[in-house]
């Protein structure tokens, strides 16, 4: 109750300086939720085209069904293989034709299909690297009955570069922009802790335990935190709108980004106030 | 109750603030600290609540050394001792009342608990007419009294008052050494740093005279 009441006075007496600390939370928070946006698309993105990444086996043409079946237990059983699709002649010219509609006429003055059947096969979760693809790629060309084996090997190697590239530098901008935040919100702290040091001297004075003295300040820190957390995720959701009405639509993960930043802005304001109180009563005088 | 032992206290090198000082202060004392400016007043008084620690030598205040107390416990000392000084060090954002009644809350006193207790020893400053006003409003003397208040409501054994009336007019003077007075009879010890020796005059008690760091008189109590 009276660190409440402490915390909200505090904030209306120095208002000035508590408008800068949600300002600079706000800020920082900002960067940091374009950045999360921008990850949880580009993370879409990776996902769709993980979800492509696929072996086609070729078969050779005029293979029994048994011939058939039998190719298809192989390849299941292989490791890392989720799913082997059939795909007979006929769906392939079907599917053919419907991918590229200008050569219908094509295939029509011939009389026979020249596709070959094949099998689509899935690859498991942990498989979809360019190691494990080859690997598997090579054990299903050397089984009776298949013609050719394609992957995409090349798009798959450098799929595999991006991410992992994408990933690294994902994790290392989130990194960098907690930390400036966390820099940055606490150097403005500083200043609404030092612009009521009388306040401080006297809690000490009088024996206000540690925890007493920094009760105020942190709960401070976690309202004027909460307070851009918040105000943040509303500008974004607002931009977002904006946006995706008229120039690009793009993924928007609302509760992440309201519950994220709100409790990112919690535990921001909390720790600059830490940082900054601990090192005022550490090395203030009185 | 409060004991210098060979204490020595430098700030800065090859300067004493204090040196060599062997002091005994009982219960309920009254005693002056006087001296010239820079004579170690201060430094002596923020010695005994422990705002400082002795570079050489021991301090025990109620049974805390310096060389043993916790930092932890430091608080806890500190509520057993009030202390003033020339600036009063009122929070100007808050009134009368409220500048007395923060010393409690700080340390976590019930609500109603604290109205009692506030009301009570504001009386008996004899400040109660300006509870609501604020520091600014009040004469030099009148926010002494707040902050005698404040140093008070928390019933220390002690009550440590730097140069007091350095700020005050004459008239306020004589209403805050006359207060002091009164706390003493009721039992509280007063330790009072002063360099306006015409004080004394009006109310002998044990006096001690500081010059350079050193003890250089002490009278032994008086009464
Ligand atoms: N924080 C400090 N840092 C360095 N020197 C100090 C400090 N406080 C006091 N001194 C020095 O210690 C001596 C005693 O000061 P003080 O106790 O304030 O004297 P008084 O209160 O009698 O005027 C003086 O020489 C003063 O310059
Ligand atoms: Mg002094």
């Amino acid at each position: 109750m009276f660190v409440l009441r402490e915390a909200l006075r505090g904030m209306w007496r120095n208002r000035v300086m508590a408008f800068i600390a949600f300002g600079v939370i706000f800020f920082s928070l900002f960067l940091l939720g374009l950045f999360l946006v921008a990850t949880f698309n580009l993370f879409g993105v990776i996902r769709y085209a993980q979800e492509k990444v696929e072996i086609t086996a070729f078969l050779e043409d005029d293979l029994p069904r048994e011939k058939i079946e039998e190719i298809k237990k192989r390849i299941e059983g292989m490791e890392g293989v989720e799913r082997a699709i059939f795909v007979s002649k006929e769906e392939a010219l079907k599917e053919f034709k419907r991918d590229i509609p200008k050569a219908k006429e094509l295939l029509q003055a011939l009389k026979t299909n020249p596709l070959p059947s094949s099998f689509k096969i899935k690859i498991g979760e942990g498989y979809k690297n360019p190691e494990a693809m080859k690997r598997i790629a090579k054990k299903i060309s050397v089984i009776d009955g298949v013609e050719e084996v394609k992957y995409g090997e090349e798009w798959i190697r450098r799929l595999d570069k991006v991410v992992k590239f994408l990933f690294l530098f994902d994790v290392l901008l989130g990194v960098v922009i907690s930390i400036a935040s966390i820099f940055v919100v606490s150097n403005t702290i500083r200043l609404t802790v030092i612009a009521r040091k009388e306040s401080i001297e006297i809690m000490k004075l009088v024996g206000a335990t540690e925890r007493m003295i920094e009760a105020p300040f942190l709960l401070e820190g976690m309202i004027e935190g909460g307070a851009g957390g918040l105000f943040t995720a509303f500008i974004l959701y607002l931009l977002w709108r904006f946006l995706s009405v008229r120039i690009l639509e793009f993924y928007f993960p609302t509760d992440a980004i309201l519950f994220g930043l709100t409790l990112f802005g919690i535990i921001l304001g909390y720790m600059g106030s830490m940082v900054s109180v601990k090192k005022y009563l550490k090395g203030g005088e009185a | 109750m409060i004991e210098f032992r060979d204490v020595y206290m430098v700030y800065e090198k090859n300067w004493y603030a204090l040196q060599g000082i062997n002091l005994r202060i009982e219960k309920g004392e009254f005693v002056y600290v006087v001296g010239p400016s820079g004579a170690g007043k201060s430094t002596l008084l923020r010695l005994i609540y422990m705002d400082l620690f002795p570079t050489a030598g021991e301090v025990v205040v109620a049974g805390y050394s310096s060389s043993r107390i916790k930092p932890k416990e430091i608080p806890y000392l500190r509520r057993k001792i009030g202390v003033i000084f020339q600036d009063f060090k009122l929070l100007k954002d808050k009134n009368v009342y409220e500048n007395v009644a923060f010393a409690l809350e700080v340390i976590g006193t019930p609500r109603r608990k604290i109205k009692e207790k506030v009301l009570k020893v504001l009386a008996e400053v004899g400040i109660s007419h300006k509870r609501h006003a604020f520091p600014y409003q009040l004469s030099g003397g009148e926010q002494q009294k707040v902050a005698i208040a404040r140093a008070l409501v928390r019933d220390p054994f002690i009550l440590l008052a730097d140069e007091p009336t350095g700020n005050i007019d004459p008239e306020g003077t004589r209403e805050i050494l006359e207060l002091l007075k009164n706390i003493n009879t009721s039992g509280t010890a007063v330790i009072m740093a002063t360099h306006e020796l015409s004080l004394i005059e009006r109310f002998p008690r044990r006096l001690i005279r500081l010059e350079q760091g050193r003890i250089v008189e002490d009278t032994g109590v008086r009464s």
